[in-house]
């Protein structure tokens, strides 16, 4: 089979550099959400260290509400805008609906804003039902109504945006050549670059996300014109987009690992059999790894929980022997370049690793018993999200701010942002993990008495969240003057 | 306790994948070329020795699901009921608000040391999260309180004192003051 274009006749210079600065001016929001994101953790955690005894707890969860949802999808785009830019070397992504989604984007997250922090709504970040419904007066229905028109919009760009890159693979190779059934079926085929392949699988996988989140809300609407919606068949349509979203924004991240940490290394990184079958056996695992978000709700059916630990088990297969294998095998002996955006990939694939094998262990339905809802929980998670996909994420972003600016880099500046990085990074989760290993509760804006160590905990955490923040204010200042330069040039 | 099992087994398995990173840095400073096939002669390795330990930690644990046993006859049963923001456990059935209420205020219930409990929990308004903590303060077990579903948790109670229980669904700005109590005696 021949690809239907030649790669040279794809884009214009002129487009291609305008597609390159929408990309920097992503890349510039992610950078300055970052930092507003990262401050709202750090209030958490000093709440829960009772710095601010008068303050009334609502502000604790409404505040919960924003950094987790304002983090998730900042990530989420973050990780699009990097793959669509990264996919122009092979395919064209729509300039156009990446600008849509940019102002479709802003407008929803000006109205997540106006609901936590105007009014006060504080359902946590997946908005169990029918929680949202239930507000004890704490947030008005305006609250609710701003917040589901929020989803909607985001929801609804970035379908369109899953869309779009989909479009744009299909038209150069096919679906099916992308999702490398050629090499499945060990025939001649195209060369599938890693990037296309996991790209794909990503944008399949969260668009079946996003059909869910769609009928949730729907859902949501029936229940409030009366009709009773049955809460167990909610709870699995919001894990099952919840858990698909949070999973491909760290397989976007991934795919641009794929893709650039070659150049760094000196040595290809290409699709073969094995890599095929691994990102073919992800897509289809992901669909039903969610179930170990219900293990606690003995009414699901015993073959369903089982079901769900064993993919759950099974994911850590490609990823482990594919991906983080594939990694380091790139990497061992080479002649590497260690930049800050190299330091910052390889990082990343190790907190995505180590985050891995936490979410492995907590999807045992027998520690999950002892886990459910503990900081066990946001201590997995935000391990290969914060010490994952962010670092490889802020690695793009250096990455595409040096190749365009060609400004030098400095070397004990880099030193200085990763020793931050790591040490406040850790530390702050190794409290997390500390604090759920002893029962202490996630989503509590205050312990009770007798979870007292949780406090002490947290108090702990505010230090290293303090080293974190100064490791991403320095990053912001390194990578923010080439994004500058980057812009103007 | 089952938790800091796995807390060590965390702190081995990811402080050796963080050894490996360390290790594979480390080899850039000495550069050569790799056979490939080496490589891949080690990755069929550790495939096999990571589906081993799946296969492994299957047999260990699927069989030691939490969920009620049909064969097991319980030898107490305990009636819970969630609501925004407190836990009704009560010996005699929960069927609507002013039940809920007295059980909320009733004595706290007592259960014998070593029998086999089941608590059947649900919740009246939204999500709760019905965790029972130890006197000495471990999370010894949960299950969630559904609106419209019965959640059967069974437990057995070899320590006597208080036993606490705190609410693991957020469920709005009383989240973290929920709470139940009983007794083991
Ligand atoms: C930058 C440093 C960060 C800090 C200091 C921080 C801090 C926190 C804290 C204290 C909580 C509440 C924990 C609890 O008691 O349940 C939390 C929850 C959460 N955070 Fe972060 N976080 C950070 C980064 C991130 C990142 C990068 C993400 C990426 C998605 C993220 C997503 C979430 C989510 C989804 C929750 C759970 C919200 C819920 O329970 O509904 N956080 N974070
Ligand atoms: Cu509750």
């Amino acid at each position: 089979m021949e690809l239907t274009t030649d790669v040279t006749n794809l884009w214009s210079e002129g487009d291609l550099n305008k597609f390159r600065r929408m990309t920097l001016i992503w890349g510039a929001t992610v950078l300055l959400l970052l930092p507003i994101l990262a401050s709202l953790g750090y209030f958490m955690r000093m709440f829960q260290s009772n710095f601010f005894p008068h303050m009334r707890p609502e502000w604790f969860y409404a505040v919960l509400t924003l950094h987790s949802l304002g983090m998730v999808g900042t990530w989420f785009v973050g990780g699009m805008a990097g793959v669509s830019y990264l996919l122009t070397q092979y395919t064209h992504p729509s300039l156009a609906i990446s600008k849509l989604n940019y102002w479709g984007t802003l407008v929803g997250v000006l109205l997540l804003v106006a609901c936590t922090l105007g009014g006060l709504f504080g359902t946590g970040w997946y908005f169990l039902f029918p929680l949202p419904l239930y507000s004890q007066g704490v947030w008005q229905p305006w609250a609710t109504v701003t917040f589901f028109v929020a989803l909607a919009v985001l929801g609804l760009c970035w379908t369109i945006w899953t869309l779009d890159l989909l479009r744009a693979i299909a038209q150069r190779y096919s679906l099916k050549a992308a999702l490398g059934l050629n090499y499945l079926l060990g025939k001649p085929g195209p060369d599938v670059p890693p990037l296309v392949l996991i790209s794909t699988v990503s944008l399949i996988v969260s668009f079946a996300g996003f059909v869910a989140a769609v009928i949730v809300i729907v859902l949501f609407g029936v229940d409030a014109l009366g009709y009773a919606i049955d809460p167990l068949l909610m709870k699995n349509l919001t894990f099952f987009f919840g858990h698909i979203l949070v999973n491909i924004t760290m397989y976007l991240g991934v795919a641009m690992v794929y893709e650039l940490l070659p150049s760094y290394a000196g040595r290809p990184w290409k699709t073969n059999r094995v890599v095929a079958i691994a990102w073919d056996a992800v897509l289809f695992l992901i669909l039903f790894a969610f179930f170990h978000h219900l293990y606690m709700d003995f009414a699901q059916p015993r073959w369903v929980q089982t079901f769900g630990q064993i993919c759950s088990y099974f994911l850590a297969v490609p990823a482990g022997v594919v991906s983080i294998f594939g990694c380091l095998a790139l990497v061992y002996a080479s002649k590497m370049k260690w930049t800050l955006a190299s330091v910052l990939f390889f990082l990343g694939i190790m907190g995505w690793g180590v985050g891995g094998i936490a979410a492995v262990i907590d999807s045992t339905v027998e520690v999950n018993f002892h886990f459910h809802n503990t900081l066990w929980v946001p201590a997995h998670f935000h391990t290969y999200y914060l010490m994952g996909v962010v670092l490889i994420i802020l690695g793009f972003i250096d990455h595409l701010g040096l190749e365009v600016s060609k400004l030098q880099e400095s070397p004990p500046r880099t030193k200085a942002i990763i020793t931050l990085l790591l040490l406040g990074g850790y530390g702050f989760l190794s409290m997390f993990y500390w604090a759920g290993a002893h029962s202490i509760p996630r989503r509590y804006a205050v312990y009770p008495n007798e979870l007292a160590q949780g406090t002490l905990y947290a108090r702990v955490a505010f230090g290293f969240i303090t080293v974190l923040l100064c490791g991403i204010l320095l990053y912001l200042w390194e990578t923010g003057k080439r994004c500058i330069k980057a812009f103007s040039a | 306790m089952i938790q800091m099992h796995a807390f060590y087994a965390f702190l081995v398995v990811g402080g050796l994948l963080v050894l490996i990173f360390i290790y594979v840095a480390a080899s850039t400073r000495h550069s050569r070329e790799i056979d490939f096939h080496a490589a891949y002669a080690v990755r069929k390795k550790f495939f096999f020795v990571l589906l081993a330990l799946i296969l492994v930690g299957f047999g260990l644990t699927l069989g030691k699901m939490p969920y009620p046993q049909e064969n097991q006859v319980p030898d107490k049963v305990v009636f819970v009921v969630g609501k925004q923001f407190s836990f009704g456990v009560s010996d005699s059935p929960i069927t609507n608000d002013q039940e809920y209420e007295a059980a909320t205020y009733a004595a706290p219930v007592e259960l014998p040391v070593g029998a086999l409990v089941e608590f059947r929990v649900t919740s009246f308004d939204v999500n709760h999260g019905f965790s029972v903590y130890s006197p000495n303060g471990d999370l010894l077990g949960q299950t969630q309180a559904m609106p419209g579903y019965v959640n059967r948790l069974r437990l057995r109670f070899t320590q006597p004192g208080r036993y606490n229980v705190f609410c693991l669904e957020l469920c709005g700005m009383g989240h973290h003051r929920m709470r139940g109590v009983f007794y083991v005696k």
